[in-house]
């Protein structure tokens, strides 16, 4: 090149480049040089323009085969290369035990975690979704309401389902009513062997069930099954309960006592992931041997679960819009304006369906989205480590890097060794997973009641899923190791400089975000734990305890029951009886009433019960009297309110005493007591108004008084239960005597919510322990570094304890800006999670004082571990290691 | 690669580079071949031929005399080996002893 007087004119740069892209390196300077050499003759002969683009032509004239970069030389070694990057991982494996472990095992646990949950996940979304017709499948609701009271009904009125496909035919393709009287239980009995059960999970069914629903037929015809009245399909292991190993099929069951039914087939059992579960299913005619039809054509009461299925899912709109004029038409003039029909996506039950009179308590969304979170930041505690500990051994592995460069590696091929051993490692992990998951989920399947199989493990979502995760995981975690690793300058580090190893910063990042993830999983598990407490606590304004419940519900008790009473009353220890309509504390119904000062009647949650309520379940009378069998009237006309819906109808708890009701039209009763507010529904709702309706006609007995409440003292429980029994006996002998705790049923009603604060913890804890081991990884790693340091500071005389500070000092000041970060957002979070309870605790500073201390101790404890380790090291055995 | 044919520009580019004896490279033999016969082969084309000989066996190849004009880079000086002097003899005998048989030819006049 000439001097810089002159601008020298030089060949197009971008075609130099391109040139230099595609072309090998052995011909890369003969060729440039032939290139420029023709370029200035060239420019001499005929000028710039000309000479240049020549060029440019020449270069692409040189895409020819000789001239391209050989990948082909490599592909030969191949093999040998991937054997040889195994050989180094299981060396590095060996030489570095205890790094490799944690780095392992924390993946794996993380791993585990993740598929534990997923499976959980996938298995809550499945609901109801083995009908071919679910995704145009809706239940009708029934939401009767004013002024912000009253029941949102899962169920509806016998005539819902006959009339809606009847004056909508173009719009619904089938229907099916399930009706189980509400009864908490129904009686079956095989009367050759005299097996004789109370049934939870019976139901009358119509006989297009199987129009709707494509539950699995073993035995029998599905189109003509239920078709007569007094038929029964019985599942599988019902069969095998009443029948043992004789077929059934043809064999009488009497029903209730009074009814016999025929075996009219046989059907597999309900799926688990159906959003209702049944023993068996009687035909919906049989319903005339117990209600009325005088009940059934009027549209008051709603205990029919009514599931219509659309010809297409684009007329759901259409028909939503006809139950306006539907309701006006059928239902009674006085409820008519409270009532909103809705459909309801059969898919959406499982999740996202909490009303009144569900068939069985559902799943809970948030529930689902509380475990997904749980289950991300696990993997993504146990991917930092993976990481960090990654990041951290590079630097131990940097002469090994130098000695391949030096020998000819290049970067791509250093990235490729360790991207390959990185997911070699979580290859290991996902293989111990899925063996811990194997092993695992018998337990996890008792505890959620599921029964996801192995099977689910084979499907082709999961396989991918596991694909999916195994490599993102590997790539995540091991590409920046590589792109770190593979940078470093041979020279510098063959030459034993000292390594600065950039990745510091971005791994105290890191280890910042993990502690932040464990803080905000501390306080989500000790809120959880605190809110279920508050959800159990005995604090529900009655007495709980000694409360034993028998099912009376349409068993002919109704004629003896105050004889019954009076003869168990006689019993030791037995002292106070009554009945009631609903299990107090869980579920409550609803009626009309009336009160003074109001232009028409209104729908109130309503208990109905008999005397001794407010004593068999110890609540407080405020103001006023107590029913009492001295007021023969009390029946009719008396009524128990409590404080809060005198306090919606602006009375003082005295001024309430006496106000009137209408009875009916020109009868009236009053208001004779207020009772203090106690929780009749569950702490997931706010106590709102309730009134105690006295009902002592034995009729009601078929209809909704549905429990015998008795209330026991003393130890001996047992002892009373067969005293209990034996006057049952006497009374009802083709009954059988069942009965249940109150305290222990309530309890089941927030098994949701232990089974969440439950798991939560558990996950919550292994997440910790997850972040423990990288903490631990990465304490012994540093510590191991600055060996020297610790050697030399020895020699100067430093003591135990200062060591100690000077190791923890900068885990601790990561983990102190790990609680800045992370308690805004915990509490935004926790926070958004509580309110979805009525009855909430309030988030206060102690969890994440309690929090905090956590992970400081944890820290502390495992990198004062190690200071120790480098504490007792004698200091000429590191120092004279050069 | 054990073809050892000679394709006719091969043959011409080892000719020259015989000719030009040391100072054979990608450049001069270029304009050599210009000058003898009217041929303007791109960079491309030689080398791609030169690489073929080389495979071949029929040339070797060094490296040396960077000057300002390539920009400092280097040359690759090409010499014609034993194997690529006989093969050019083969060639020569073929032709002459195929031509002989032509009738009318003169063969003691011609190739030289």
């Amino acid at each position: 090149m000439g001097a810089k007087t002159t601008k020298a004119i030089e060949p197009p740069k971008w075609a130099n480049r391109f040139l230099e892209w595609f072309c090998s390196a052995d011909q890369l300077e003969i060729l440039q040089g032939d290139l420029y050499e023709t370029f200035q003759f060239r420019l001499a002969k005929s000028g710039p323009l000309r000479a240049r683009l020549l060029f440019i032509k020449d270069v692409f004239d040189l895409m020819r085969p000789f001239a391209f970069k050989r990948k082909r030389s490599y592909s030969s070694n191949n093999r040998a290369m991937l054997k040889n990057y195994f050989k180094i991982s299981y060396r590095n494996f060996l030489s570095q035990k205890i790094y490799s472990l944690i780095n392992i095992s924390g993946l794996a646990i993380g791993l585990a975690c993740f598929l534990l949950i997923y499976l959980y996940v996938q298995d809550e979304l499945s609901y109801d979704s083995m009908h071919s017709k679910a995704d145009r499948t809706y239940r009708v609701l029934e939401l009767f309401e004013s002024d912000g009271v009253g029941e949102h009904s899962a169920s509806n009125p016998f005539g819902v389902g006959p009339t809606l496909i009847n004056d909508y035919p173009h719009l619904i393709e089938s229907m099916v009513r399930l009706f189980n009287f509400q009864a908490p239980v129904l009686s079956l009995k095989n009367p050759e062997n005299n097996r004789e059960f109370n049934e939870s999970r019976l139901f009358l069914a119509d006989s297009t069930l199987f129009d709707v629903f494509d539950f699995e037929m073993l035995v029998g015809n599905k189109e003509t099954a239920l078709d007569g009245p007094n038929s029964i399909i019985l599942t599988e292991s019902l069969a095998y309960k009443y029948f043992g190993d004789d077929d059934p099929l043809g064999k009488q069951l009497i029903f209730q006592g009074e009814q016999p039914l025929l075996v009219n087939g046989i059907m597999a059992d309900a799926p688990l992931n159906s959003h209702f579960q049944f023993d068996a299913m009687i035909s919906y005619s049989t319903i005339k041997h117990f209600v009325p039809a005088s009940w059934m054509a009027r549209f008051y009461w709603n205990p029919n679960w009514t599931y219509i299925t659309l010809h297409d899912n684009s007329l759901k709109a259409e028909l939503e819009t006809q139950l306006i004029p539907y309701k006006d038409k059928y239902f009674p003039e006085d409820k008519r304006e409270h009532i909103s029909l809705q459909l309801q996506p059969l898919l959406d039950i499982h999740l996202h369906s909490n009303l009144d009179y569900e068939i069985q308590a559902n799943g809970s969304a948030s529930n689902i989205y509380v475990f997904s979170t749980i289950a991300l930041f696990v993997l993504f505690i146990a991917s930092i480590n993976f990481i960090n500990l990654s990041t951290a051994r590079a630097t131990k592995r940097a002469k090994e890097v130098g000695i391949r460069k030096t020998l000819g590696s290049k970067k791509s091929q250093l990235v490729k060794q360790f991207i390959f051993e990185s997911l070699l490692y979580t290859f290991s992990a996902m293989l111990l997973a899925i063996l811990a998951v194997l092993l695992i989920l018998p337990f996890f399947n008792v505890f959620t009641e599921k029964a996801i199989t192995l099977v689910t493990l084979l499907d082709i979502q999961f396989i991918i899923a596991a694909l999916v995760t195994m490599v993102s995981v590997g790539l995540i975690s091991g590409i920046y190791p590589a792109l770190v690793l593979s940078s470093f300058d041979p020279v510098k580090v063959l030459k034993g400089g000292h390594l600065k190893s950039k990745g510091f910063s971005f791994r105290k990042v890191l280890v910042t975000i993990q502690f932040a993830i464990s803080i905000l999983l501390i306080v989500g598990t000790i809120m959880a734990v605190k809110q279920l407490d508050l959800l159990q606590d005995n604090n529900l304004g009655f007495d709980k305890e000694q409360v034993i419940m028998v099912p009376i519900m349409r068993t002919p008790i109704g004629e003896n029951f105050e004889t019954i009473r009076q003869e168990m009353l006689k019993l030791k220890d037995i002292q106070y009886v009554t009945a009631v309509e609903e299990i107090v504390g869980a579920k409550n119904q609803v009626g009309m009433y009336h009160f003074e000062g109001m232009e028409v009647g209104q729908p109130f949650p309503r208990l109905s019960m008999r005397h001794d309520f407010l004593e068999t379940f110890g609540m407080e009378l405020i103001s006023g009297r107590n029913y009492s069998e001295d007021f023969e009237t009390d029946d009719e006309e008396a009524l128990l309110i409590n404080e809060t819906l005198a306090r919606q109808m602006g009375w003082t708890n005295e001024e309430a005493i006496g106000k009137y009701h209408l009875r009916s039209r020109d009868r009236r009763g009053k208001v004779v007591g207020v009772v203090k507010d106690f929780n009749y529904a569950s702490k997931h709702q706010p106590i709102s108004s309730l009134v105690m309706d006295l009902s002592l006609s034995p009729s009601s007995f078929r209809l909704f008084i549905k429990y015998m409440a008795i209330r026991v003292s003393g130890q001996n429980i047992n002892e009373s239960l067969g005293e209990l029994e034996r006057v049952w006996k006497d009374f009802i002998p083709d009954r059988p005597f069942q009965y249940f705790f109150l305290d222990s049923r309530l309890a089941e009603s927030y098994k949701a919510e232990e089974k969440l604060s439950l798991l939560t913890a558990i996950f919550a804890g292994l997440a910790i322990l997850v972040a423990c081991l990288g903490l631990f990884g990465l304490a012994t790693f540093t510590t191991e570094q600055r060996s020297k340091e610790i050697g030399i500071r020895k020699v100067l005389g430093i003591k135990g304890g200062q060591i100690i500070g000077l190791l923890s000092k900068d885990f601790m000041r990561l983990i102190l800006l790990a609680i800045l970060i992370t308690v805004p957002a915990t509490y935004f979070l926790v926070n958004s999670w509580l309110d979805g309870f009525a009855y909430r605790v309030s988030l206060e500073i102690m969890p994440f004082v309690i929090a905090t201390i956590t992970v400081l101790t944890i820290a502390f404890v495992t990198v004062a571990y190690q200071a120790l380790r480098a504490v007792s090291i004698n200091p000429v055995r590191i120092l004279k290691d050069e | 690669m054990k073809v050892t044919n000679l394709g006719e520009f091969e043959e011409l580019v080892l000719l020259v580079i015989g000719a030009l004896n040391d100072d054979a490279y990608s450049i001069s033999i270029q304009q050599e071949l210009r000058e003898q016969t009217g041929r303007s082969p791109s960079i491309g084309a030689m080398h791609s031929a030169l690489n073929r000989l080389e495979n071949k066996g029929f040339i070797n190849s060094h490296e040396g005399g960077a000057t300002k004009e390539r920009g400092g880079r280097r040359k690759r000086f090409y010499q014609i080996t034993a194997a690529g002097k006989s093969a050019l003899s083969k060639n020569h005998e073929l032709r002459s002893g195929l031509i002989k048989l032509i009738p009318g030819m003169n063969t003691q006049t011609g190739l030289g």
